[in-house]
């Protein structure tokens, strides 16, 4: 009965526990021993949401009341997603707040960095519990705000090392090499940019939606969106869902909206382990896994339009994977070939929640192919969390945030090491390692699409996880087995932070006892045993040792080129959306403002003025003669005038 | 009234008529006498109109306070017809203190006579010489307003007895014509720029501010009692003629220089504002507030005017004073001007012209840049000169009705009596 404590305490704790360090911005003594507090207040959240997972029973809805004229209430819904999801969410970003009291320390404004953590933690809380659409949207902005102030966390710009490209590097009139202060921005405006459709489209919910007995909901569960579908018609259907998508594949960067998530690199390490790889940009994946889990589309195969939805996340998801995996593989930063790969597996992750449309398979009563993309996502989140942890403390070692590390360095790093062998293994999906299953459930699940997309899908998975495990492999060969000599190393203290990756990436072990134990993961260990899986799953283990062996082919070099510019999608956002904005602001300008201001302020209105008050001024002449005709002229004019009406009437 | 029975105020009115007679007489020589004589004959008419009808005490009050304003600022020149010009203003003063209290129709048109001529006497006072060109203007003018007045006023009257449209009609416009002339609205404003610009500010003070007033009370009255069929339709032509002569006013000042030919302006503007309440004749029940709004439109105009033309005069008068007389203009609350204004735009409103109110509202704005100008112009710091305390009187004027509705009760009880006998 008192669940709302528990939800209280969930949402409200980091954000809590943040405050004095917010408050307290200008003591450094302070701030250096107040980051515990945050991170102590994020260990709460994990209690709260380990509690939700084993105590409360399955597919409940809380609902507490907030403005329920306008159906906007704080409604939480603890079903199969949240519950796992919420607790993936908050040990990661305690994880991660345990690895930031050692790597961020020293920083020059660890209030700004700390409050926006934890806000962030509870925004990503919000969205994953929440069951009203509204609910989640005010969850989805914190996430989009968290993110904007924690990339650009180091916006005075003054160190090489927190840019993304190489310096000096240009194509064309573009510059390849962004400053923490633009990265921010870059992220915030793709995201709002995303937003806008989104909020028309929860509009639109609002404005239509019912439940199965006709009252108007805002609540997904409730929906009746088969009703719904078939009211707005084809064209309602593909424009709500396409307005809602935007919101989501701006948030996890799909094609071709992905330029963001490559630049989110300037800012802390911490930031791009939490926010871009396992949570933030995960949450469009969820958010569309949740939809899917509640609208069944599987049953709704007569409503028009849905098809056409499903079909287009499909193949933007398999295209996303397929342009991150490649661009990964040309990548010379750490954290940008990571960012890349992460790109590409929640491209995965959309491919497989789409799929569902045509998958009728059910492991445990839920689908098959939202299965494989949730549990895919929480594989990926805590392994790619684990590389970028790596990865942050490689960059605080060598101080460089390109690749470099030769066998010398991996024996000075060994934790490091060891952790980057298997988060990499356990996540290209080699067997008989974690992802292996949940990628032969992807697989089966692609193959049953056949019928209606033939090979593509399939091929197109293939290809991905072939680029892909190749990509970590680079990742592991060039800084620890085959990369430069490092300029500088600074390979001793930094404890914690070991303590974060290590315990981050131990619970991919508890994953693959999970996925042996768990009814629901059946269907992943009966894919992994399918014959063509294991002939994939060899395929990976090859790509992977080729990827370790030749980690820079000389040959391709200008492929990969072409690959680490990222095909020149930059371009995009950095020259041709802003030429169109400045040419529509100049227009405004010179046509609209100027024309208005003209109007009343400068010309036209003031000119009149001018004028009649010069006529009227211009009568008094000094003449009496011509006054008194004026004067006498009227009087007769009008006497004249009003007699003649007089007679008439 | 039959026969004449000489109660104590109208005694004492005869008695207030015969001393400013003598005082006339003898300030030829002794100068002060006149302006003893005058004060004291105001004073007697305040009593004996306030003893007579209690509920006139405010109306009294005011035109009291204007007339004395009035005779100390006349002390700050020394003019050509020495004492004569105090006596003058005491019997413009006295009459417009009377008005009400009459309702014979012999007297009430007598009344605009005496308040008009000596208005032409006034105009031309200087302190070398008199101002003859000036006065030529003034008074071809004036005497065609007055003839215009008079006959429209008895064409009116006659209709009442021996009803006839024609007759009504032509009455009613000679009657707003010649009150238009008189008071200076446009288009027939012609002369009050010149006028205004050439006489010597301090006797045009007094022509601005208290030679106003009676004129349409007259004309009120008259157009009340004499209402007809035809009343409404017509009250539409006085309607535009308020309109054309506000924005005339408003957007004539605006580019003027000089700040005489600026208030000349505004003068005609403001005669728009007032002549506006001529039209809720038609809807007797809310005349009260056009009354009231008249009125008071009236009195903050004359204390403005007042301000404004001893700062000319004096080259400068204390800032602050000044800015507050022309929030007043503006109409800005709680300004004597805003409720004169308020209480026009209510009685519009009940009248059903809408448009005129919006008009009206728009012209209040278009006021507020020559205002502000003439303001920062004239506005110096303290002199303590007599133009300064005259300022603080004005002041005062315009700021003793933030709350004005002791003053709008009394007129809902002058409003039931002022018909004229006929």
């Amino acid at each position: 009965m008192n669940e709302w404590i528990v939800f209280l305490l969930l949402f409200l704790a980091p954000v809590i526990a943040s405050v004095p360090i917010a408050l307290a911005y200008k003591s450094k003594a302070l701030t250096e021993k107040l980051p515990v507090l945050s991170v102590l207040g994020i260990f709460v959240s994990v209690i709260m949401s380990l509690y939700i997972l084993l105590t409360f029973p399955e597919n409940t809805q809380y609902s507490y009341p907030w403005i329920p004229e306008l159906g906007i209430n704080f409604v939480f819904m603890v079903d199969y997603l949240s519950m796992f999801m919420g607790v993936v969410t908050a040990l990661i970003a305690f994880f991660i707040g345990i690895y930031g009291l050692d790597y961020m320390k020293g920083d020059y404004r660890p209030s700004w960095y700390w409050f926006f953590f934890n806000l962030f933690t509870a925004s990503m809380l919000l969205v994953v519990y929440s069951d009203n659409l509204f609910l989640l949207f005010v969850g989805w902005e914190g996430l989009g705000a968290a993110s904007w102030g924690l990339i650009g966390h180091w916006f005075r710009d003054d160190d090489d090392i927190a840019y993304v490209g190489r310096e000096g590097r240009k194509v064309g009139p573009l510059l390849l090499h962004w400053p923490p202060s633009f990265g921010g921005w870059r992220a915030i405006s793709t995201i709002r940019f995303g937003d806008v459709p989104m909020f028309f489209a929860l509009g639109a919910i609002w404005a239509l939606a019912v439940n199965e007995l006709g009252e108007p909901t805002l609540n997904i569960s409730e929906i009746a969106w088969g009703s719904l579908f078939t009211t707005i018609g084809a064209a309602g259907t593909i424009i709500l869902f396409v307005a809602l998508l935007m919101g989501l594949f701006t948030k996890s960067a799909q094609v071709p909206f992905c330029e963001w998530l490559m630049t989110a690199m300037t800012g802390p390490t911490t930031v791009s382990a939490l926010l871009h790889s396992a949570t933030m940009v995960a949450a469009g994946a969820f958010v569309f896994i949740k939809l899917t889990w509640y609208i069944q589309p599987w049953h709704l195969h007569g409503v028009p339009g849905l098809e056409f939805v499903y079909t287009f996340v499909l193949f933007i998801g398999l295209l996303s994977g397929l342009y991150g995996a490649l661009a990964g593989s040309g990548m010379h930063e750490r954290k940008v070939l990571l960012a890349a790969s992460t790109m590409s597996s929640i491209g995965l992750m959309f491919a497989a929640a789409a799929a569902s449309f045509w998958i009728h398979e059910e492991v445990a009563h839920m689908n098959l192919a939202l299965l494989v993309a949730f549990w895919y996502m929480a594989v990926h989140a805590f392994a790619k969390a684990s590389l970028f942890l790596v990865a942050g403390h490689l960059i605080h070692a060598t101080h460089s945030r390109f690749l470099n590390g030769g066998r010398e360095f991996a024996r000075k790093m060994t934790p490091a090491f060891i952790v980057t062998i298997i988060a990499t293994t356990f996540l290209v999906g080699m067997p008989p390692l974690t992802a292996y299953w949940v990628k032969s459930g992807m697989d089966e699940v692609m193959e049953l699409l056949h019928h209606h997309f033939g090979l593509i899908p399939i091929v197109l998975l293939v290809l991905t996880s072939l680029v892909y495990a190749g990509v970590l492999a680079k990742f592991l060969s060039l800084n620890f087995l085959k990369g430069e000599k490092p300029h500088h190393e600074h390979t001793e203290g930094g404890t914690l932070m070991k303590v974060g990756y290590i315990l981050m990436v131990s619970v991919l072990f508890v994953l693959i006892a999970l996925i042996f134990i768990r009814e629901e993961a059946a269907g992943f260990v009966h894919a992994g045993f399918v014959e063509t899986s294991i002939i994939v799953g060899l395929l990976i283990f090859l790509a992977y040792i080729v990827g370790l062996a030749k980690p820079q082919i000389a040959v391709l070099s200008k492929l990969g080129t072409f690959f680490s510019d990222r095909m020149y999608l930059p371009f995009l956002n950095d020259y041709i959306v802003p030429k169109i904005g400045f040419a529509i602001a100049a227009f405004v300008q010179n046509y609209g403002n100027r024309a208005i201001d003209g109007f009343f302020n400068t010309r036209v209105i003031p000119g009149l003025f001018k004028g009649i008050s010069r006529g009227i001024r211009g009568i008094q002449t000094g003449l009496l003669s011509r006054y008194v005709n004026i004067v006498l002229g009227l009087v007769l004019v009008l006497l004249i005038l009003f007699s003649v009406g007089g007679v008439w009437l | 009234m039959n026969g004449l029975t000489l109660t104590m105020p109208i005694a004492m009115i005869l008695g207030a008529i015969v001393i400013l007679t003598l005082c006339a007489a003898l300030s030829v020589k002794y100068r002060d006498v006149g302006l003893i004589g005058a004060i004291v004959a105001i004073l007697l008419g305040f009593v004996a109109v306030t003893s007579a009808n209690p509920e006139l005490i405010y109306y009294s009050a005011f035109v009291l306070a204007i007339s004395l304003i009035n005779l100390a600022s006349l002390k700050t020149i020394k003019s050509v017809i020495q004492g004569v010009d105090f006596c003058l203003v005491g019997l413009m003063a006295l009459v417009t203190l009377y008005i009400f209290s009459t309702q014979d129709l012999a007297l009430i048109l007598a009344a605009f006579v005496l308040v008009s001529v000596p208005t032409y006497i006034l105009v031309m006072a200087r302190e070398r010489g008199a101002n003859v060109e000036v006065g030529i203007k003034y008074i071809t003018f004036m005497v065609l307003a007055t003839i215009l007045f008079l006959i429209g006023a008895i064409l009116l009257v006659y209709t009442k007895n021996a009803y006839n449209d024609l007759l009504y009609i032509l009455g009613y416009v000679m009657l707003v014509l010649g009150l238009s002339i008189e008071v200076g609205v446009a288009p027939l404003h012609e002369w009050v720029p010149d006028v205004f610009s050439s006489a010597d500010p301090i006797p045009l003070s007094i022509i601005a501010s208290l030679a106003k007033i009676v004129p349409f009370v007259i004309a009120l009255k008259i157009l009340l009692s004499t209402v007809g069929p035809l009343t409404v339709t017509l009250s539409l032509f006085t309607a535009v003629l308020a309109a054309i002569s506000m924005f005339t006013g408003n957007i004539g000042a605006l580019t003027s220089k000089e700040p005489a030919r600026v208030l000349a302006y505004s003068t005609v503007a403001n005669m728009g504002y007032v002549l506006a309440c001529l039209v809720v004749i038609a809807k007797p029940e809310f005349f009260y507030f056009a009354l009231t709004g008249a009125l008071l439109m009236l009195f903050a105009n004359a204390a403005g005017k007042i301000g404004f033309f001893n700062a000319i005069k004096n080259r400068g008068a204390f800032s602050p004073l000044l800015y507050l007389l022309a929030f007043s203009f503006i109409g800005l609350p709680p300004l004597m001007g805003f409720w004169g204004k308020l209480f026009i735009l209510f009685s519009l409103i009940k009248a059903e012209y809408v448009w005129l109110v919006a008009l009206m509202v728009i012209n209040s704005a278009i006021s507020v840049p020559y205002y502000l100008r003439l303001a920062r112009e004239l506005g110096v710091g303290w002199k303590a000169s007599l133009t300064d305390f005259i300022c603080i009187a004005t002041v005062i004027l315009i700021v003793v009705t933030f709350l004005p509705d002791w003053f709008y009760k009394g007129m809902e009880v002058i409003a039931q009596t002022v018909s004229i006998a006929i």
